[in-house]
């Protein structure tokens, strides 16, 4: 991702990621518990702006980011808009009724997806797999084996995308990217999946093997080459993240938009 | 020979298993938005393809026929699909948590010695059991109207058998042919017993 992401030296690249990943990741916890339309539409509009002043993209690929996430996650919410249990019918053709309640919910769906799209991407934007899993070590206390294991695994990335594209050169070779139908469609991605996945595993275990005789997986008084701590970007993280959400809190109690404070209720 | 060596994970298995869990995890950043843009046809389309979310457990699980791959592989590939900013972000690790655990627990029930395509895809039908108690609280899933529903359940069991049941059984016994899955599973008692012939 290297020339996607802009700007290094933003607050979040400094938190210590553990942190970052345990606090996003009971971000969900909180949100599953709250039914409320209007909480959800303020919550989006302030991760929207966290997302803003946070996010590691560079502006062009951020604002496209933000608007293709809105349509995939109103997608996502269609089958809820278009089928949902409710009373206040809208709108009734053949199959599809759309009523009030389901309306509520369905956006309130959409914009859940849109608000973990938003974190997710603001995470995965501002966290470098290395420092990320060297503080899963020393932090969480993650087996070495797993985590050297992740990072080795990252490193082989570069290497399987370029040969997928040696696959495929000698798939147009030998004529295979002229046959159509499904049945030769099949046979491609059969293929396509076999060599990538043998491949892979042949050199996962030759670097495992590598690796075990350099005494990668040795626990007992290991050093690390990278020192993961804590740092006062840490503090700063943990009150913009708790202002982002208490005043999504808030502000929906001040300033309700809809009727909905509870969608289940129908 | 000690019982317990052979079925505990060694440096080459976690590796192998992370691999295969981050080729599965571009494949489900892939398709993502696949899944999203086939949403908006209403019938449900979608819910055929959430079964290749289930892959990764059954696939690894067949490949090295161990405690706590099917697990391993399942949260690997959420993690890869989560740190390639895939559409959901963070939900996506607790599916895959959840959903790794299910799997693995059918596999523990026949003490990881039986793994037939029948087994398998009780393993994915076991992920898509996951998946749903998470989509009743995420997804408010009862709230959608009776018919659609059960048409959505149907046409989930059918994609997670087909696209988790056999395709990862396909896949391994294609694998098996080039021969790179010899050295990966624990040396069976019919392994010893060709050596004393």
């Amino acid at each position: 991702m290297g020339d996607i992401i802009a700007n290094r030296g933003k607050l979040f690249f400094k938190v210590n990621p553990s942190l970052k990943f345990l606090l996003t990741s009971s971000l969900f916890i909180l949100y599953l518990f709250v039914h409320n339309l209007n909480t959800m539409i303020w919550a989006s509009v302030f991760f929207l702006v966290l997302y803003v002043f946070a996010c590691g993209l560079s502006g062009k690929w951020s604002f496209g980011f933000v608007l293709l996430t809105l349509i995939l996650s109103l997608f996502s919410a269609s089958a809820m808009i278009l089928f949902g249990k409710g009373n206040t019918v809208i709108f009734h053709y053949s199959l599809i009724m759309m009523t009030q309640e389901s309306l509520a919910r369905g956006i309130m769906l959409g914009l859940r997806t849109f608000c973990f799209s938003l974190i997710g991407m603001v995470f995965a934007t501002t966290t470098l797999p290395v420092p990320f899993f060297y503080s899963l070590m020393q932090q969480l206390k993650v087996p070495v084996r797993y985590a050297y294991g992740c990072l080795a695994a990252f490193r082989m990335l570069p290497v399987m995308g370029e040969e997928l594209g040696h696959i495929r050169q000698a798939m147009r070779v030998r004529g295979m990217a002229n046959q159509h139908g499904v049945k030769a469609f099949s046979n491609k991605m059969i293929r396509y999946l076999l060599m990538m996945l043998a491949q892979s595993i042949r050199r996962a275990q030759r670097t495992a093997i590598a690796m075990e005789a350099k005494r990668f997986s040795m626990t007992e008084a290991r050093t690390y080459y990278y020192e993961i701590g804590w740092s006062v970007y840490d503090l700063y993280f943990l009150f913009i993240l708790l202002i982002t959400v208490t005043s999504g809190f808030i502000c929906s109690s001040l300033f309700p938009v809809t009727p909905f404070t509870n969608v289940l209720d129908h | 020979m000690s019982k317990g060596k052979n079925t505990i994970l060694n440096l080459t298995d976690i590796l192998v298993t992370i691999v295969i869990a981050l080729v599965f995890g571009l494949v489900f950043r892939l398709m993502g938005p696949v899944y999203d843009l086939v949403q908006p046809l209403g019938l449900h389309l979608d819910a055929l393809l959430y079964g290749i979310w289930f892959i990764a457990a059954p696939f690894a699980a067949l490949l090295i026929r161990k405690p706590g791959v099917a697990f391993l592989a399942e949260t690997a590939a959420a993690l890869a699909e989560m740190l390639f900013a895939g559409s959901g972000g963070i939900v996506n690790l607790y599916y895959g948590l959840l959903q790794g655990a299910f799997s693995e627990a059918v596999f523990a029930i026949w003490r990881y010695k039986k793994f037939s395509v029948s087994v398998v895809s009780l393993s994915a039908f076991a992920a898509l059991i996951a998946s749903i108690i998470l989509d009743a609280g995420y997804a408010y899933l009862p709230m959608l109207a009776g018919w659609n529903l059960i048409l959505y359940l149907i046409f989930r069991i059918i994609g997670a058998i087909l696209l988790s049941g056999l395709l990862p059984y396909v896949l391994v016994k294609g694998l098996e042919k080039t021969g790179v899955t010899q050295s990966l599973r624990p040396v069976t008692k019919e392994d010893y017993d060709v050596l004393d012939k």
